[in-house]
């Protein structure tokens, strides 16, 4: 019934909470593992999944907004935050540090459930994201030395003829490697590479109107 | 011839031949005159006389002795023999001799006699006379002869040998010597008198049968222990005839034992043959004893020297050791004997055994400089003992000197001073430790004399106050008066003074907070305690003070005793808004779970096909954690009725006051003064004082939150009055005041950022339980004031 394409993680350490959660989700046709403290959660292993963190913030061991910024500078699942008595400046800084939403309890279902999609499909986005620039890294690193020199002067949009200048090298030679830059970086075109260069935030070092001496 | 008638008849002629009897008559004569003269010429006196006693025939010596003697000698005729012996015998021989020759005469016999015969010049010399009777062939005595013989020498010779045998004899007696004698075969045949005093027994005395006198002399006067070796000493002499020599104890009479000196020698006569066994023996007792005494001291000496539990030594003023007593030996395990190396002194060899490397230079320095110099010798070094560890020892020597001051031996002595050395390190460590912990302790440390004024203080105080003690000094106060002067709080010194008063009165341990100026003016919080310090006699010695600089650690202690006392008393002081905030999550939790529980259990319906297991189970937790939620809710309303059994009689001044009190460190804190002004004379109220407390308590502390933005003047009054048939109770702030006098008391209204909003309400509540009622106004020109009262006669409001 449930679907295994993508998960919800639960933290609360009322039990009771926690039931209802996971029933809820269930019957939403989600997978659901819960944990009783930040604590569990973080030595826990984790199915690789798209996923969404619903995060209590009156937690016994660590509070939700401390381990919201523990996990900050990982790669972590979209995190929705419930509380029993949801104050003003706790709720902006859980959104200002990324939440997806703040939750005071007894929320609705619709809230809820608005909320835990809207965060899955964030990561889901995040994941493949980040496996398209992991992808773009690799073509990356299959460059030649000479063929790293190349990129970046190719996408600063300056002509064969300068490039080769700039580089000492024959305008044909340049060319060739351009032709294998374009080719091992699977770009379609010369903005395709100016866009995956962009994603590998390569510099831009020089421009045509300024280097055309 | 003649005839008859006588006439001549003839005359008959005979020539006879007498030339031989002529000259046998002549020889005869010649005979006769020779034998006078023999008479009158030997040197005796000769008498005769008839038995009749009749006339006496004297030889010519005797004659002439008379002669010389007797004045007209040769004219008195014949002389009478008693006149003669009255004469010329000494008048103590006289009679005896008369006696004798009468008797000579009466029975006829011959008789000798000695007396003394006066000589010239009245001198008596001694004679004897020897009578004897002639008697014919009939034996009639017909003739007496007496021979006089001058014996006067030989008598003399005689006595004189008597005399010198007395002599003698008293010199054997006399003599301090005991003298006995024995036969050659060993038996005492003699003891001298001093012996027979000295035994109170004679010789002869001790014989016991079956026993040789030797052996019985020897077993009855001679010690048990020294008996068998004297008795076998004497017989190997008497075997031997070597003389011997021994020394025993001997049994005075009066049982007491003494030592004796005994030799003996043996006399011989001129074959060599052994005639006497002569032997003396000395009473040596008291040189025995007196030697014993000193082998004793000697030994006592020596056992001194070994056992006094110090290494001594001696160097001879070479510096050569030549003593080691036995408890250095055994230090040392090496006696002097083992130093010996060829090629090198013994005093080096002791050196490079016996002592640690670090110190043997010096200390052979110091030893060479006392041989050189004289002076006394003392070093401290570490000496190696037999199993290898080096202790460290105090040395000292000093120089015996013979009477022209030269060097005779050096006695030493090394005292073992390990223990003692480390026993005073460890003191000085723990000491220097002990100082350094009185220095370096983040504490400031004070002592005090027993009369409170400052004798030390350690740097930190030093340094807090910024001034040393000396400079209180010449001020005309004690150290103690210009000290808490100077430095306590104004509002705190004369309480500090008093308590100290109080203490070195009583000698109780003084304990007190209050604020300190520190050198840079401020005041800061401190603890300070005290405790005095007493001697063995109870007696106190010293006071010593810590001071803690606990400033920063009031205010966050503040903050936990808050906490501590929050729970320790949480009827009492748990903040309404913690109450509620705690009451609003117990519900919440079951509401959020119910709400959530119900949602799915929706789905669950509503699914194609509707999931009624999921369904079902979903409905049971619904039912649950509603009843859950329920539950919580008759708790605390149980919690209310519960408090109305609890009502007493009090009046409301005591509940302020506890209030006050509980809320002094908070008011405190945030710089809150509280004033009182309550009436006299309040009547009696029925209350739950726990409640009423509560409900003062956050008025209270909703006053000084509302005070929280002004800056000073940070006051909250408290006045409670007789209105009517209630007591009216008003707490005042001087804080924003207030916009909304009486939404304010509705459940969750709050301004404040961390505020339930619950708090107001659950007082009104209260106090409404009670019969009263709650109210604010605002005050001119700021600030607000919360209004209670409670009915005298309280009707509980159902």
């Amino acid at each position: 019934m449930t679907a295994d394409d993508h998960i919800v993680f639960i933290v609360d350490d009322d039990g009771r909470i926690r039931e209802a959660l996971g029933e809820l989700l269930e019957s939403h046709g989600m997978r659901t593992i819960a944990f009783e403290s930040a604590c569990d959660y973080v030595r826990a292993d984790k199915p690789d999944l798209p996923a969404c963190l619903i995060l209590d913030i009156e937690l016994p061991d660590i509070n939700g907004l401390e381990l919201q910024r523990q996990i900050a500078d990982r790669d972590h699942p979209p995190i929705v935050f419930i509380t029993g008595h949801g104050d003003i400046p706790s709720s902006v800084r859980a959104i200002k540090h990324g939440a997806v939403d703040f939750l005071t309890k007894p929320f609705s279902d619709a809230d809820l459930m608005a909320a835990v999609h809207a965060a899955i499909a964030e990561d889901r986005t995040k994941r493949s994201e980040r496996a398209e620039l992991d992808m773009l890294k690799r073509h990356y690193l299959d460059l030649t030395p000479r063929e790293r020199e190349v990129l970046p002067l190719v996408v600063s949009g300056l002509l064969n003829k300068q490039a080769a200048a700039e580089l000492g090298i024959s305008e044909v030679t340049l060319q060739i490697h351009r032709r294998n830059v374009m080719q091992k970086m699977a770009a379609a075109s010369l903005a395709d590479l100016v866009r995956i260069a962009e994603r590998l935030e390569i510099p831009i070092t020089h421009s045509r109107r300024v280097g055309g001496n | 011839m003649r005839d008859q008638s006588g006439r001549i008849v003839q005359w008959y002629g005979l020539c006879h031949d007498i030339d031989d009897q002529v000259h046998a008559e002549e020889a005869v004569r010649r005979s006769q005159q020779q034998l006078q003269q023999i008479i009158d010429a030997v040197p005796v006196r000769i008498w005769s006389v008839e038995p009749t006693g009749g006339s006496f025939y004297f030889n010519k010596r005797y004659q002439d002795h008379f002669r010389s003697l007797i004045a007209n000698f040769d004219a008195l005729g014949e002389p009478r023999i008693d006149d003669l012996l009255q004469q010329l015998i000494h008048p103590e021989d006289a009679p005896d001799i008369q006696r004798t020759l009468r008797n000579c005469f009466e029975t006829g016999s011959g008789s000798a006699m000695r007396f003394r015969w006066r000589e010239q010049d009245d001198v008596y010399r001694w004679a004897e006379c020897r009578v004897e009777p002639r008697r014919d062939d009939d034996g009639t005595v017909v003739q007496w002869y007496g021979v006089s013989l001058d014996i006067d020498d030989e008598v003399r010779a005689l006595e004189a040998l008597r005399e010198r045998e007395r002599e003698l004899s008293q010199l054997v007696d006399m003599v301090p010597v005991q003298i006995r004698r024995l036969t050659p075969e060993g038996e005492p045949v003699f003891f001298n008198k001093r012996l027979i005093d000295f035994f109170g027994l004679d010789v002869g005395d001790m014989d016991r049968p079956g026993m040789s006198r030797l052996a019985s002399v020897i077993h009855t006067l001679v010690h048990p222990d020294d008996a068998s070796r004297l008795l076998e000493t004497v017989h190997r002499s008497l075997a031997s005839g070597d003389p011997f020599s021994i020394k025993y104890r001997m049994r005075r009479v009066d049982g007491a034992y003494r030592w004796v000196d005994g030799r003996a020698e043996p006399l011989r006569d001129q074959s060599g043959a052994i005639m006497q066994w002569y032997v003396i023996s000395v009473d040596i007792d008291d040189e025995m004893r007196a030697q014993e005494a000193l082998r004793d001291r000697e030994r006592e000496l020596s056992q001194l020297v070994d056992m006094v539990p110090s290494l001594l030594w001696r160097l001879n003023s070479e510096g050569t050791p030549t003593f080691f007593n036995q408890r250095l030996i055994d230090f040392l395990g090496l006696d002097i004997a083992d130093m010996e190396k060829p090629g090198v002194s013994r005093l080096a060899a002791l050196i490079e055994a016996a002592v640690h490397p670090d110190d043997a230079a010096s200390l052979a320095e110091a030893l060479n400089h006392s041989l050189v110099t004289g002076e006394g010798f003392s070093k401290q070094y570490r000496l190696r003992r037999a199993d290898g560890v080096y202790r460290w020892v105090k040395g000292s020597a000093e120089p015996l000197r013979d009477e022209n001051g030269r060097i005779v031996q050096w006695y030493g002595l090394s005292h073992d001073i390990d223990d003692q050395l480390r026993v005073e390190e460890a003191l000085r460590e723990s000491e220097r430790s002990l100082w350094q912990i009185v220095e370096t302790l983040p504490a400031m440390i004070d002592c005090a004399a027993p009369d409170g004024e400052p004798v030390y203080r350690n740097p930190q105080l030093r340094d807090f106050l910024g001034y040393k003690l000396e400079e209180l000094d010449g001020t005309g106060k004690s150290r103690l008066a210009g000290t808490l002067d100077a430095g306590v709080h104004p509002d705190e010194v004369a309480g500090v003074k008093e308590k100290y008063a109080h203490s070195l009165a009583t000698g109780e341990p003084y304990a007190r907070r209050h604020r300190l100026r520190r050198f840079d003016g401020e005041y800061r919080w401190v603890e300070t305690r005290a405790a005095p310090m007493r001697n063995a006699e109870g007696e106190i010695i010293q006071w010593n003070v810590i001071c803690l600089d606990i400033d920063g650690e009031v205010r966050a202690q503040d903050e936990l005793r808050l906490a501590q006392e929050g729970l320790a008393r949480a009827s009492q002081a748990a903040s309404l808004a913690e109450l509620s905030a705690s009451i609003a999550h117990e519900v919440n939790q079951p509401l959020a779970a119910v709400v959530a529980n119900s949602h799915a259990c929706q789905r669950w319906l509503t699914a194609e096909p509707p999931n009624m297991e999921r369904a079902q189970k979903t409905v049971e937790r619904i039912i649950r954690d509603a009843n859950s939620a329920a539950e919580v809710v008759s708790r605390i309303r149980a919690l209310f009725k519960q408090s109305a059994d609890r009502r007493i009689q009090t009046t409301i001044s005591g509940i302020i006051d506890e209030a006050r009190s509980l809320m002094t460190d908070e008011a405190w804190r945030r710089r809150v003064r509280i004033g009182v002004d309550v009436d006299g004379n309040l009547p009696l109220i029925a209350i739950d004082r726990i409640q009423i407390q509560q409900v003062l308590i956050n008025l209270i502390r909703n006053g000084m939150e509302a005070m929280d933005a002004v800056a000073d003047d940070r006051m909250i009054e408290i006045r409670a009055r007789h209105m009517g048939n209630a007591v009216q109770t008003e707490i005042s702030d001087r804080g924003q005041g207030i916009e909304f006098p009486e939404k304010m008391f509705e459940p969750f209204f709050t301004t404040k950022e961390n505020g339930m909003g619950m708090g107001l309400a659950i007082c009104r509540s209260i106090v409404e339980l009670h019969g009263g009622r709650l109210w604010a106004e605002k005050n001119n020109p700021h600030g607000a004031t919360l209004i209670f009262t409670l009915p005298i006669e309280t009707k509980a409001a159902s």
